[in-house]
């Protein structure tokens, strides 16, 4: 075997993010990675590439034990990996990009010697027998391009293991043909392939084995021939049914009814949906189908191109988070440090970001109704500080993300939009937020709820709607569901 | 042992007020004749008059999280445009307005551009200063404005009121209400949140370009006000004379973001920041050193006052 782990494991905060991993890859293989969002792929690519260290377990290169501690010492015995956000240089051209990393050949001891790089680096090209243009700046390369440049990077030395992680997110259905023909020339020169996606098909014509990961474990490896699409997404989930008993027919009227979006951008690229008072829509698909795009979208963060907003009846003219929060919808944001809470400032602060004007008059705050109102929500959602005044970033994630939920809550909404608001937060706060939002509903709100784990949107929700590619699909009843549908919808072209 | 290691952290955190108590002492021991009069302190606060009032705007700017390096060359032309009325015969309270809404609106007119274009702050003020710059030299045919100017528009320049130059009333009331308005109203708390997190202050609904605009307009303002003090005072305006308290500004307001221990910019801190600037300058003039030794010593000032700091946060070990 080229590459074997013996019981792998990394745990982040007490949990596995990788538990007992036996993982082998041979020479000239072209080895499949699947798993839900989290399942533990990326950790096992962040140790194998020395990004992470290990807290257990052995790794073996041609049987012989190694350490990896740091990305050099991956790339000196010859793995690679290409990443779904490429790593080259905007500004620099092809053979600039190539040897960003590497040593530069050198005249007389000192000059960069750049015609014996360009002639290195050709020779490479030729043995890969692509073509590729190396003397424009990356910036105007197309996205194969610039998966080629990477990938002739990593074959400038001697590359044993070339790890790619959803080389094809970013291609179109010809641009992806092209990359298929440079990793099988790869594989018959004896490089072994550890191609990580989503996308089935991909892993079916490409691959000669395939490892499923489920929640930091392997659950197998099968050869490709012997096993079918259904089977493989069987294995990934749990094969979970959701035991909420069917709640339809108990909501509301339409809160909110977003129809044919589209951002500027052009990430979301046809989006529909509606919830109602009374009602919890989950929505769930695979990283980059636009989930978190789709919700910024409609809160107004992220520009839109087209398509219509109804918020409780009106019609959304202009949308700016500012219009959206005054009729009365709300943005919990998955980069919770990033987007929703600012570091530097108290506890009180943030609670009353939003509403900041509501307790000024004549432009001077009323500090002490907002420390009255924020002592309130400090009870009420029970979070846990030394007091209003505390810098919010001393508290713990899942207080965090609590005064994220009070800052929202206090400018009393009817639409929460919420996008994987239980992320790093522990299991307790986790089940509070689930309990706050059926509250909510239940007290007539609407809110759309968005995870990349199945079973945690199987759990709360009460209709999910698929989104794919930045477009919505299938809208399913949450009546019995198995995760196993849901993602077959997924999966489905 | 406990009681030494709070002493140490209390230096740690407030080690910039510390060091503006020795020099203070330094001074005070070794020309307690000269420096430590009641006289020379008001005249201190009279010196560092403009300093404060054009570095309260920059700190501003500051605390959305941008810079203006325009209030140097806003200052003289603000000074020129004040003068020139003077001389022009408007009434003197025109004089002293004027210049102060025009470049309110060339303030709005950076922030425009660089929350409209996205185009760094550094690179529009910098290119602004350089316009004003020219106009100024245009519009004063590169000569100082002193001929003919009427007594009354050096008053507020020269004159005090109680004892106390009315420069130091004007700095002071301006600290205060900018005290205020940072602290306690809220649109001092949306230009905090827009500092500490613009992404954060979008997604909260607050109009981040219209309060960074309001950023630049009140800080080019303040500028154009400190020209108008600085020619009150002098008498005269010289097409050129604000340039240099645009990097005294800017040493004022990074001082001031170490004299608390939670680093933002911050209005006593800039106050403290330009006091302590002005004391050692006063406090050198007095002892004889050379202007280039000033210099010398005010920049190392700063750089160790940054490194404290910094230590003291605990982000450096």
């Amino acid at each position: 075997m080229l590459l074997e782990t013996r019981q792998l494991n990394k745990q982040f905060g007490g949990m596995y993010a990788l538990k007992d991993i036996d993982f082998e890859i041979a020479e000239g293989e072209i080895h499949g990675l699947v798993g839900e969002n989290g399942a533990g792929k990326s950790t096992l690519i962040k140790i194998l590439t020395g990004v992470y260290s290990l807290d257990g377990g052995e790794i073996f290169w041609n049987g012989e034990r190694v350490e990896l501690h740091n990305p050099r010492q991956s790339r000196r015995i010859g793995i690679n990996v290409i990443h779904q956000d490429r790593n080259l240089v905007p500004a620099f051209n092809g053979i600039e990009n190539i040897y960003l990393g590497l040593e530069y050949e050198k005249k007389a001891g000192f000059a960069v010697d750049w015609a014996k790089m360009k002639k290195r680096v050709e020779e490479v090209v030729a043995k890969l027998g692509v073509e590729i243009d190396l003397e424009s700046p990356a910036a105007e390369l197309t996205p194969p391009q610039r998966t080629l440049l990477e990938i002739v990077r990593a074959m400038m030395t001697d590359c044993r293991l070339l790890i790619l992680d959803e080389p094809t997110a970013a291609l179109t259905d010809r641009e992806a043909e092209l990359l298929f023909e440079t990793i099988a020339r790869l594989q018959a020169g004896g490089t072994a392939i550890l191609y990580v996606t989503h996308r089935m098909d991909e892993v079916f014509r490409l691959t000669n084995r395939i490892t499923v990961f489920k929640n930091g474990r392997k659950v197998n490896t099968v050869q490709t021939a012997d096993v079918d699409k259904d089977r493989i997404i069987s294995m990934m989930t749990d094969n979970w049914t959701s035991e909420r008993i069917d709640s339809s027919g108990g909501f509301g009227r339409t809160m909110l009814s977003v129809k044919n979006i589209k951002s500027r951008d052009g990430i979301v690229k046809d989006a529909s949906l509606e919830v109602h008072a009374g009602e919890i829509l989950g929505i769930f698909g695979l990283g980059g189908s636009g989930r978190t795009e789709l919700l910024e979208c409609i809160y107004g963060y992220r520009p839109k191109a087209e398509g219509s907003i109804v918020l409780d009846g009106k019609q959304i003219e202009r949308s700016s988070p500012e219009n959206s929060i005054k009729n009365g919808m709300v943005l919990i944001c998955e980069d919770r440090r990033g987007m929703a809470l600012v570091g530097s400032l108290s506890v009180k602060q943030n609670t009353v970001l939003s509403t900041i004007d509501s307790y000024a008059s004549f432009g001077i705050v009323n500090e002490a109704r907002e420390k009255e109102d924020t002592l309130k929500k400090i009870s009420s959602l029970n979070i846990k500080t030394e007091g209003p005044d505390q810098t919010v970033l001393q508290l713990s994630g899942g207080n965090q993300q609590k005064v994220v939920f009070a800052k929202a809550l206090l400018s009393e909404p009817k639409v929460l939009l919420c996008d994987e608001p239980t992320q790093a937060v522990d299991v307790m706060t986790r089940f509070e937020i689930h309990k706050l939002l059926r509250k909510k509903a239940e007290e007539g709100n609407a809110v759309v709820f968005v995870s990349s784990d199945l079973k945690e949107v199987l759990e709360v929700a009460d209709n999910i709607q698929i989104i794919a590619n930045g477009c919505t699909r299938e809208l399913l009843g949450n009546n019995g569901l198995t995760a196993e549908q849901v993602l077959a919808c997924c999966y489905s072209d | 042992m406990i009681k030494k290691n709070k002493l140490s952290d209390l230096f740690r955190a407030y080690g910039t007020i510390f060091a503006g108590i020795i020099i203070v002492i330094s001074f005070s021991i070794l020309r307690p004749d000269a420096f430590f009069t009641v006289g020379n302190l008001i005249n201190i606060t009279r010196q560092i008059s403009l300093l404060v009032v054009i570095a309260l705007g920059a700190t501003l700017v500051m605390c959305v999280d941008e810079f203006d390096l325009s209030v140097g060359a806003l200052a003289s032309l603000g000074g020129v445009i004040a003068a020139k009325m003077a001389v022009a015969g408007f009434p003197i309270i025109l004089c002293f307005a004027a210049p102060v809404v025009i470049c309110f609106g060339i303030g709005l007119a950076n922030g425009w551009i660089v929350t409209r274009f996205k185009v760094l702050s550094f690179i529009t003020t910098l290119a602004m200063s350089t316009i004003l710059g020219g106009f100024t030299f245009w519009f004063t045919g590169g000569a100082t404005v002193f001929q003919n100017i009427p007594r009354e528009f050096t008053f507020a320049g020269s004159k005090s009121m109680l004892g106390i130059p009315i420069l130091s009333i004007i700095m002071l009331l301006l600290t205060v209400v900018f005290w205020f308005v940072m602290r306690h109203t809220a649109f001092g708390r949306k230009l905090y949140a827009i500092g500490g997190n613009e992404a954060a202050s979008r997604v909260a609904g607050i109009n981040v370009k219209k309060y960074k605009n309001l950023a630049f307009a009140i800080c080019a303002a303040l500028a154009a006000l400190t020209g108008v003090m600085m020619a009150s005072r002098l008498g005269s305006a010289h097409p050129t004379g604000g340039d240099g308290l645009f990097l005294q500004a800017y040493a004022a307001a990074f001082l001031g973001r170490t004299v608390f221990k939670e680093g933002v910019p911050n209005i006593w801190g800039t106050f403290a920041g330009a006091a302590i600037l002005g004391i050692l300058a006063n406090g050198l003039t007095i002892l004889q050193v050379p202007t280039f030794m000033q210099d010398l010593l005010t920049g190392c000032i700063i750089i160790l006052a940054v490194i404290v700091q910094k230590i003291g946060r605990g982000d450096i070990k």
